[in-house]
């Protein structure tokens, strides 16, 4: 996985609180609209999207992404770059 | 690479039967299954309502009220917002007597861009025939 925690998100999408499929969607929604280069940060709580349906989104469209998985918060954060 | 056309057509009105919610619940669904198929291969849908199901469309629903559960209204706004196809029959609005201000019309407040279509029932039936596989609800 490439290293884009570190670096600053251009845009930060929040679907804490959505179910299946919504935060997939939404996040191919955002990722379409934004210009190349766009470092996109989405915070998700469904797993189902935030380990299957959103990484296999960004491997098939060749994004780079990072997954951290805030345990305390029970949440994700995804790193998406739309190259 | 192919484009798989669904067409969704709910005829039952809301509270009823859960018919409505599976199909707006099935035509969310489909936009999240491209991930599973060969690359490049797209599923879109339609969805229309006609006969008692444009009902399903009215503003201001009590369904959470009533009944603790998410209105077709909601569900229809998060079709838009997902930039579902959303029809409405014109012909069978007119029958209740409703105009566009009485039906969702638009999600703004969602964030949705696009906009529910109230539409002659010939164009419904056109939607129907290119629409590889048909689902009634």
């Amino acid at each position: 996985m490439a290293d884009l925690k570190s670096q600053t998100p251009t845009q930060t999408l929040d679907v804490l609180g959505r179910v299946c499929p919504f935060p997939l969607v939404l996040t191919k929604k955002t990722i379409e609209k934004a210009e190349a280069g766009t470092l996109l940060k989405v915070l998700c709580d469904a797993p189902a999207s935030a380990e299957d349906t959103i990484p296999k989104y960004c491997e098939k469209n060749n994004y780079p992404y990072e997954l951290i998985k805030i345990e305390d918060k029970g949440y994700w954060e995804i790193y998406i770059k739309k190259s | 690479m192919a484009t798989t056309k669904l067409g969704f057509v709910v005829q039952r009105p809301p509270y009823r039967s859960e018919n409505p919610k599976l199909a707006l619940t099935h035509a969310i669904a489909s936009q999240s299954v491209e991930v599973y198929l060969e690359d490049g291969d797209i599923v879109t849908c339609d969805i229309a309502f006609v006969g008692d199901g444009v009902l399903n469309c009215l503003k201001d629903q009590k369904a959470a009220d009533h009944y603790g559960l998410t209105s077709t209204e909601t569900q229809v706004k998060m079709a838009l917002l997902l930039d579902i196809n959303v029809l409405i029959c014109k012909e069978d609005l007119d029958r209740f007597g409703l105009s566009e201000d009485d039906i969702v019309i638009d999600a703004e407040e969602f964030g949705a861009d696009i906009e529910a279509k109230v539409v002659p029932y010939a164009e419904i039936a056109a939607m129907m025939e290119e629409s590889k596989h048909l689902l009634f609800f």
